[in-house]
């Protein structure tokens, strides 16, 4: 039952790099777009869609490994650095075409998909001992796998290009090298197998919902002229 | 202050933003859900011009709601890993359900309402909304699980220094959860209620063009706020006893939470006699002019006594965290700094604050400017001028 639910964990994790990776890495390239009406339009349909993959995450980490969340505050720096970050990141989104001027929230939408990558860096880093240096290098490779993820998603969305799923993965990878490293001590810091089984049984019947919601986004919004509502 | 008392007000600062937005959102889905099938059923241009201003004010309402949830979410983790050590077995669950199973389907099928007008078939566009308030329904129900569990630990047993999992079924049928559950949902409807009645309020005063969009809006916002408010009342005091059956003194010596309760029972009451006579009249409500300013004026007030009501709930859990089984200053990050409560402190409630106010500008003016500029919904084939909204 730890191992599923450390499975869990890990395709959320890895499926929040992989999906939400692209939204960031076009808010990173924001400020060298051309046509950022169209860019943001393109990840539009899919954020909402993407960055709750983190907060699932969340949610597995306190119902499944409690113990383990002192990770967060063990590095609480860096993980209040991701929430300022994401959260000025998605307000930028919601009131670009709708409050004060537009560059002034492409900025916003840029600096804080920059401040999302770096507090990954600092965070995974952290997680192992690195130092402040490293984390943020590690962030920095973050945020250029997700540029590199960003652009491919926009050939593919906006002119037709090959499938970002290449990219995806490489987007993953800075997140998959932690879980592989620390699989066996978050296994052995698992609830205790009464809340395990409860959890299973209520969520199991929901997975296939949640598969479902998820493939018809990439369905509805994969192709077709472009959205602009953010 | 000291590194606790910075904690605490953090929480209660970034929660309350949080409900704010939440209430609505409560009350709004259903209305909007309901507004988007009869434009389905009827596919007639008012219908579609309601169901896209509503939606619109409901979307960017539900935005805030979003960012404020992920900073609560994990200032468990950063400021509270003192009741996660202790009871996160047990308390963790009801969280962790509430992300995947309610949650991740609500901001998914969000998305699909969205981003779908002109592209989702149109019953399974309106099967989006609806799936959106099932879902924000169900997120409210584990949510009020969770906090169920903090002013009753039902359902759980000591195992040396920590409580575990003993009985879920004792930790959905929880006293303090029975009524207090169908308390908030009600409190939800009354929001949405009287903010739809205000706003449409507004547009009748002011005269603008959409007269019959707004009487119709004013009408279905009287009959909800009638609804909201009678069993946001009967629903209060039902919980009454279930609550002080497991919380005898929660209303004593806790000035606070004494202060909270009287104030919202009070509010409630008003506002409950407010629906019951605008209701008497609601045929003519949107022709009397001189009602207008009046209920515009009101509109705030459910607010205030929802934020009232939480002040009344969790003020009268103080000293404990867990009801006589872990108190907040033992919940408490462990050496958890000054600087680092300052910094977070700032980055939260400095932030959240100050897109708070942004966002309700937001939804001042898109209110003041009617149903003609919706960017929600907006036909992208057809030639429109540039929409701010």
């Amino acid at each position: 039952m730890e191992i599923l639910w450390f499975g869990v964990l890990a395709l959320l994790l890895i499926g929040y790099f992989a999906l939400e990776g692209f939204d960031l890495g076009v808010g990173l390239l924001l400020p060298v777009t051309a046509d950022r009406d169209r860019a943001i339009g393109a990840i539009g349909p899919f954020v909402l869609a993407n960055e709750v993959w983190l907060i699932a995450v969340a949610g597995v980490l306190f119902g499944a490994f409690p113990a383990c969340e002192h990770a967060l505050s063990a590095n609480y720096t860096a993980v209040v650095l991701l929430l300022v970050s994401w959260v000025v990141r998605d307000m930028g989104l919601w009131f670009r075409r709708r409050l004060f001027a537009r560059a002034f929230w492409e900025w916003v939408i840029a600096l804080g998909s920059l401040g999302v990558c770096l507090a990954w860096g600092l965070f995974l880093a952290g997680l192992a001992g690195f130092s402040f240096p490293f984390g943020l290098l590690y962030g920095l490779l973050i945020a250029a796998l997700f540029v590199l993820h960003g652009r491919r998603f926009l050939d593919w969305r906006l002119t037709g290009g090959g499938s970002p799923l290449v990219t995806g993965a490489l987007a993953a990878v800075p997140a998959l090298v932690p879980l592989v490293g620390f699989a066996g001590a978050v296994v052995g810091n698992a609830a205790p197998s009464a809340t395990l089984t409860v959890m299973t049984f209520m969520v199991l019947p929901f997975v296939p919902v949640m598969a479902g919601a998820q493939i018809w986004v990439w369905r509805a919004f994969g192709k077709g002229p472009v959205p602009t509502y953010f | 202050m000291d590194v606790l008392d910075l904690a605490r007000l953090q929480f209660a600062v970034t929660g309350s933003l949080h409900f704010l937005f939440v209430v609505l959102t409560l009350g709004l889905a259903p209305l909007v859900a309901i507004m988007h099938t009869r434009y389905a059923r009827t596919g007639s241009t008012l219908d579609e011009r309601t169901t896209r201003f509503w939606g619109q004010i409901y979307v960017t309402n539900y935005a805030l709601g979003i960012v404020t949830g992920i900073v609560m979410e994990f200032q468990f983790g950063l400021s509270w890993s003192g009741l996660t050590h202790y009871a996160g077995d047990v308390f963790g669950a009801p969280l962790a359900l509430e992300t995947l199973i309610a949650f991740f389907l609500e901001s998914t099928f969000l998305g699909l309402w969205i981003f779908g007008w002109h592209r989702l078939p149109k019953w399974l566009h309106v099967a989006t909304i609806w799936l959106v308030t099932i879902t924000a329904y169900a997120s409210a129900f584990w949510i009020m699980v969770a906090n169920s569990f903090l002013q009753h630990p039902a359902g759980a047993v000591r195992d040396g220094d920590v409580l575990r999992l003993d009985d879920f079924g004792a930790l959905l049928t929880n006293p303090s959860l029975s009524m207090a559950l169908p308390h908030v949902l009600s409190a939800g409807l009354t929001v949405g209620g009287f903010v739809v009645m205000g706003a449409s309020a507004y547009h009748l005063f002011r005269r603008t063009p959409d007269q019959e969009l707004f009487s119709r809006s004013m009408r279905m916002g009287i009959w909800t706020s009638f609804a909201g408010t009678m069993m946001v009342v009967g629903f209060g005091f039902a919980q009454f006893g279930p609550v002080t059956s497991v919380q005898p003194d929660k209303f004593v010596d806790r000035p606070a939470a004494a202060f909270g309760l009287g104030m919202m029972i009070l509010l409630g009451h008003l506002l409950q006699l407010v629906a019951l006579v605008l209701v008497i009249v609601v045929k003519w409500a949107p022709r009397w002019r001189f009602l207008h300013p009046l209920i515009v004026l009101v509109t705030p007030l459910p607010f205030v006594a929802a934020i009232l009501g939480w002040i009344a709930r969790e003020e009268g859990r103080q000293p404990w965290m867990i009801w006589e089984r872990l108190k907040v200053a033992d919940a408490i990050t462990p050496g958890l700094t000054g600087g680092q409560i300052i910094l977070s402190f700032a980055g939260f409630v400095g932030v959240l604050t100050l897109l708070t106010v942004a966002n309700y500008v937001l939804i001042v003016r898109i209110i003041r400017r009617g149903p003609h500029e919706i960017a929600l919904g907006e036909n992208p084939a057809a030639p429109a001028p540039a929409l701010t909204f």
